[in-house]
């Protein structure tokens, strides 16, 4: 029994419990070698994880790609008051479906990642921050935290090392907004879910005020690989600025979507046509967005030769983001699409911040028009001043988010925009 | 126009989510689900780490029920020790409430404020931030269709329509028989099992459109 | 100059350099050097949350535009807020606040003091690119004095945050997200009855949040503002009277960080009306057989001083704490002149003071009158009771001179002060209580005159005319001045800065003070020498 759907070219590192319900239990993570990395880790020491982690080069899998071995060295050395460790299971980027796996499939991974980094970083609480939709999830990872207490893993003095980290899995209510990291961190501490400016950064002044360092699941979940195996035997996958494994959430037009996990670097045409499939009978790409719902769509021209590392999409003008590939075939009407991903932003949009409380749903209400054939050619202008002004202005970088599949779009979609402000006409039908 | 042939969720290929359809794979609903790992429910005194998440929806809502007695006074209290303050537990405090009563109304959230010891207005910003907590009553079911990029390419909206064509209702709005109360939701992170839907705690994957009625059925029954 | 490099850090803004303390942000910066840069969640009385995006500025180096409210200065920036960059964001901005702007500055009580006209006028675009229906909240009434127009709406949250701040009474809140984000109470609970609330109206950037009181009474335009002190309890907050058709329209604070920082209660603003009292003395009046006739001023002063020359008897006097201390001071040198005696006045006083938590400096004070402390600086004794009545009944029947000054002698009838050998009364308004005097005189309120009051610690602070008086009411303190002129020989004060010099000359704890160095914000009275012992 496999699960999900794999293909010859994965490394399945991560992902390799998924499908079995086995994995979930203690038992039977530990019978795959589970917190094998979490004893070796309090074993080297706080500052030698650190090091492993920085040699390993692994970079956040929740978007922004900043590496965290840097990212866990910003917390004060010297501690002076409590430290605290999130995990942002707060999964809502349209298109991004691998925490909710890794959470349900093998929830001791989680835990291992997340008490490993507090033990590095001097964290005595982790939270992990579950998405409030996820109950089944959540359901799951809460068994799996009473496990590791029942079985000394967590609480404390961990494996008898002297070291106490307590874990608690706090749920969500709906706001996709909570997944940035200052908003996750407001949120926890029982506010409105809006995004704080920085300056303090979190590893000065995080949660309740202290220093605190927020990871994705993903990326916790690589650190025990790492830290039983050494930084320099994870860079065996991927480039040199991209090491390691990444977790690719295909969904779309594609025959097989799902989760597939390849190394990084790995060709976007190939994970299209070979691991997913391609495409139903006589249909053809027409754009890919590479990173979930935020970032540039690209065309089926740019997808040629596209490397999927942080760089090769940089390269290609769009963003890694969290290696959420949206596949469109030619049956798309890109405007409806866009349109529906403006409209998402406008509901999610925490309204603190102006451009982008009022910007989201002004795009959207001139999308709304064009799609239904009222539109006009300076709309597509208005469009895209819009989204200027809604990008580098504002406190977190929803706005941005926002504006970018408008341009892009505009920018390579123009025909089909056309179409429907001269004709009235919808390229595609999905 | 012509597509091809197939509708897009027509595709043959499926993951094992839930919704009666596994493809290819032997999975029990409880194992695709986890159902099979929820050893004690915080509920049933299980280990504080675990308070502030709510295991599961529940389908008979109480709008009366007292916060908190019981079992959900232990979990209430469970809940105020994982956090430095009362403040903290604001959203897990809500989530309990909810869980009981179905939703959240002035009363409920006046309620949660004087347990806590925080202003009623601060109560109500935050309520009203989070799209999870029901403002008024929903249906014995709440069934949230994802139409997001994901879902929309492969019939989100469709299948959205079954809903409400099967169901009987308007979107947002609750069935006669007080069953069914349809929504859109925005992207349930299940986006490789087009369409995502999720009915109370549980999501239903793989839902198309000619599965909507079986569900709905299955959900009829479960009422009885 | 000197600096030591830890504490201050020397920067460039729009070509002009400029050194402030370690800390400052570029906003504040820049308005050192007269620079506005637009703002609307920036307060400097509250918190920051930077989420307007209006006061962005180019910082050279910076990838990004900077939030001047929080971003703070550094030594060597290069700051430019009129650079194409930064003027172009703003503009973009604007245009997102005026986006479901219902564009109602005809019947806007905020139009012309309104910071989206302003912005708009001085930075946003000239037309509207809007095309889309509006979203509409309509109107909520908040309670107290305060309307709250949702539409206008810039959601700064100024409101919200000076009550969870200052007035640490968090009514106000954000509900909802995004788009249909706004500002509410928890349902019927507004701010009614909480005692600052007045303050979100003059905080408020936009025509949101009006006072109702107030409500299309008159444009902002039409008023003049003059600085003044409230009159309404000793704490003497720095306030504006504005004023049109010669009558005072509402009462705004005035910044001053020693005394009530940006603020004033509501108490105090709600009692801006008592100086329109229209019933005024309006000429000179001496007694005539069994009434009074009016005379002129040089006339009953003439008659005045020949009575005063022959007084008999004992002198005794009433003072108002709401006189300025230069009027307090030409009734205590007159009666000096007289050959000394007793002076009283009455004050009301509320049960409790009324602080507002976040700055605890401000309360509503005990004492429900603005120069208390001036009248016992003069040596004058509180009587009565905390309803300002009682504590003079001796004065009724008194045989030798009786003075009052301003006290309205409310529990008195026609016939107090019928057995005085003198009895003269000076005031705004002929109280019953007046009708046996020898002499009524019309003096003008604090509104209309130049003065000071001594606030609650002894902060001496300045007043200024802010309504025109009756043609021939006089200020008390030339009166009172020509008087005892009169008797010692000599002329009293010709303007009010030579008044207060002459109560400086009795008062040794306003020794060092002139109206220059009390200036518009005030000066601490000097702390008088502790007597041995004590």
């Amino acid at each position: 029994m496999a699960y999900p759907y794999t293909h010859e070219k994965e490394v399945r590192l991560l992902s390799r419990g998924w499908g079995d319900p086995a994995t979930r239990t203690l038992a039977g993570w530990q019978a795959m070698g589970g917190y094998e990395g979490l004893r070796a880790a309090l074993e080297l020491g706080r500052e030698k994880v650190i090091d492993e982690v920085k040699a390993s080069g692994l970079r956040g899998r929740g978007g922004a790609g900043f590496p965290t071995g840097v990212k866990w060295s910003f917390m004060p050395k010297e501690k002076k008051g409590v430290h605290y460790l999130c995990c942002n299971a707060d999964e809502s980027e349209p298109g991004t479906f691998k925490d909710r796996e890794l959470l349900r499939w093998t929830p001791h991974q989680v835990i291992e990642g997340c008490l490993i980094a507090a033990y590095a970083m001097q964290a005595e609480h982790a939270y992990i921050y579950c998405r409030g939709e996820f109950f089944e999830a959540n359901q799951v990872i809460a068994r799996a935290v009473e496990e590791a207490y029942e079985a000394g893993l967590a609480g404390e003095n961990i494996l008898g090392s002297g070291v106490s980290i307590d874990v608690t899995v706090h749920q969500g209510a709906g706001a996709y907004i909570c997944g940035e990291e200052t908003a996750l961190m407001n949120s926890l501490e029982g506010r409105r879910g809006l995004p704080r400016v920085k300056p303090p950064f979190p590893a000065a002044a995080g949660l309740f005020r202290r220093p605190t360092t927020i990871n994705n699941v993903e990326t916790l979940c690589a650190v025990p690989h790492i830290v039983k195996n050494g930084g320099a035997w994870y860079r065996q996958w991927g480039s040199e600025k991209s090491p390691g494994t990444k977790i690719f959430c295909v969904s779309g037009h594609v025959v097989r979507p799902g989760n597939y996990e390849l190394p990084l670097g790995f060709p976007l045409e190939s994970l299209i046509h070979d691991v997913c499939g391609g495409f139903r009978e006589g249909r053809r790409l027409k754009a890919v967005i590479p990173g979930g719902s935020s970032v540039p769509i690209l065309s089926a021209a740019e997808c040629v030769d596209c490397a999927l590392d942080y760089e090769g999409v940089v390269e290609k003008g769009s963003m890694l983001g969290c290696a959420s590939v949206i596949v469109m075939d030619d049956s798309t009407n890109i405007v409806k699409q866009v349109r529906r991903m403006v409209d998402f932003y406008a509901h999610e949009s925490c309204g603190q911040c102006t451009p982008c409380r009022e910007g989201t749903t002004w795009l959207s209400r001139i999308l709304v028009r064009i799609e239904s054939g009222r539109g006009t050619e300076e709309d597509l202008q208005t469009l895209l001043d819009l989204g200027r002004q809604m990008t580098g202005t504002t406190i977190c970088v929803l706005s941005d988010s926002a504006a970018a599949p408008v341009a892009s779009s505009i920018e390579k979609f123009r025909d089909d925009y056309l179409a429907l402000i001269r004709r009235g006409e919808a390229v595609g039908a999905n | 126009m012509s597509d091809g042939g197939k509708r897009p969720w027509e595709l043959p290929f499926r993951n094992p989510g839930w919704a009666g359809n596994t493809g290819e794979f032997d999975l029990t609903e409880a194992q695709v689900r986890g159902d099979e790992y929820v050893a004690s429910r915080p509920l049933d005194g299980g280990h504080p780490s675990g308070a502030p998440t709510y295991p599961y929806m529940l389908a008979d809502k109480d709008p009366d029920a007292p916060l908190f007695e019981g079992p959900y006074r232990v979990r209430y209290e469970k809940i105020l020790t994982r956090y430095p303050d009362a403040q903290a537990a604001l959203l897990p405090v809500l989530n309990l409430a909810q869980e009981l009563r179905g939703h959240i109304s002035p009363e409920t959230m006046d309620e949660v404020a004087g347990l806590l010891g925080l202003p009623h207005a601060y109560v109500r910003g935050v309520a009203t931030f989070y799209t999870m907590y029901n403002k008024r009553a929903v249906g014995r079911y709440l069934i949230q269709v994802c139409t997001n990029i994901s879902c929309n390419l492969c019939g989100g909206d469709e299948v959205l329509d079954a809903f409400l064509e099967h169901a009987g209702v308007e979107l947002g709005g609750t069935s006669e028989d007080g069953l069914f109360t349809v929504t859109e939701v925005e992207c349930l992170a299940a986006c490789g099992f087009p369409t995502a839907v999720q009915i109370n705690s549980r999501y239903f994957e793989n839902v198309t459109p000619a599965g909507v009625p079986d569900l709905l059925d299955r959900l009829r029954a479960e009422a009885k | 100059m000197e600096n030591s490099p830890t504490t201050t850090v020397t920067l460039t803004i729009d070509g002009r350099e400029v050194t402030v303390p370690k800390g400052t942000t570029l906003l504040q910066a820049a308005q050192t050097i007269g620079i506005e840069v637009p703002h609307y969640c920036y307060h400097p009385g509250l918190t920051a949350p930077a989420q307007c995006r209006l006061c962005l500025v180019e910082v050279e180096g910076a990838p990004k535009l900077a939030a001047s409210c929080v971003t703070e200065a550094g030594e060597g920036q290069v700051v430019r807020t009129q650079s194409e960059p930064a003027t172009e964001m703003r503009r973009g901005v604007l245009e997102f606040y005026l986006a479901n702007h219902p564009l109602d500055c005809p019947i806007c009580d905020q139009s012309g003091e309104c910071k989206l006209q302003d912005y708009v006028h001085a930075e946003g675009r000239e037309h509207g690119r809007s095309r889309e229906p509006k979203r509409v909240f309509g109107r909520d009434d908040f309670g107290g004095d305060v309307l709250f127009y949702g539409d206008r709406c810039v959601m700064c949250t100024r409101c919200v945050r000076f009550m969870n701040e200052k007035a640490q009474d968090p009514r106000l809140t954000v509900v909802e997200r995004g788009n249909r984000s706004i500002i509410d109470t928890f349902f019927a609970e507004g701010v009614e009855g909480s005692p600052y609330s007045g303050n979100i109206v003059d905080i408020c950037p936009v025509g949101a949040l009006v006072s109702k009181d107030f409500l299309h009474k008159a444009r902002a335009w039409d008023l003049d503002h003059t600085p003044s002190i409230c009159p309404n309890c000793s704490q003497g907050c720095n306030i504006d009277l504005h004023t049109r058709d010669n009558l005072i329209q509402r009462m705004k604070p005035r910044d001053n960080p020693e005394v009530n920082e940006h603020w004033i209660c509501d108490y105090g603003r709600a009692r801006y009306e008592w100086p329109n009292r229209p019933d005024r003395i309006e000429a000179p009046f001496v007694r005539q057989g069994d009434g009074q006739v009016a005379a002129s001023w040089e006339d009953a002063l003439e008659a005045l001083d020949a009575r005063l020359s022959a007084a008999q008897g004992p002198v005794r006097a009433v003072a108002s704490p709401f006189a300025a201390n230069e009027d307090l001071a030409g009734l205590a040198i007159l009666v000096d002149a007289l050959g000394g005696g007793e002076i009283v006045f009455r004050s009301s006083r509320a049960e409790a003071e009324i602080p507002l938590p976040g700055f605890e400096t401000l309360a509503r004070r005990r004492d429900l009158v603005p120069n208390r402390k001036g009248a016992e600086l003069f040596g004058m004794t509180r009587v009565g009771g905390d309803d300002a009545t009682g504590g003079i009944e001796a004065l009724e029947n008194h045989e030798g001179t009786v003075i009052v000054l301003g006290d309205d002698l409310a529990e008195f009838g026609a016939s107090f002060g019928a057995h005085a050998g003198l009895y003269v009364y000076l005031g705004s308004h002929a109280p019953s209580a007046s009708t046996s005097a020898s002499f009524v005189l019309p003096i003008t309120t604090f509104a209309e005159q130049e003065g000071t009051f001594t606030n609650h610690v002894g902060r001496v602070q300045r007043f200024w005319p802010a309504l025109r008086a009756p043609e021939l009411a006089r200020p008390a303190w030339a009166i009172l001045g020509r008087l005892a002129g009169g008797l010692r020989g000599g002329a009293g004060p010709s303007a009010p800065d030579e008044a207060f010099l002459h109560a400086a000359e009795i008062v040794p704890e306003f020794e060092g003070l002139t109206y220059d160095v009390i200036g518009a914000g005030g000066a601490a009275t000097r702390e008088p020498a502790a007597l041995p012992g004590s």
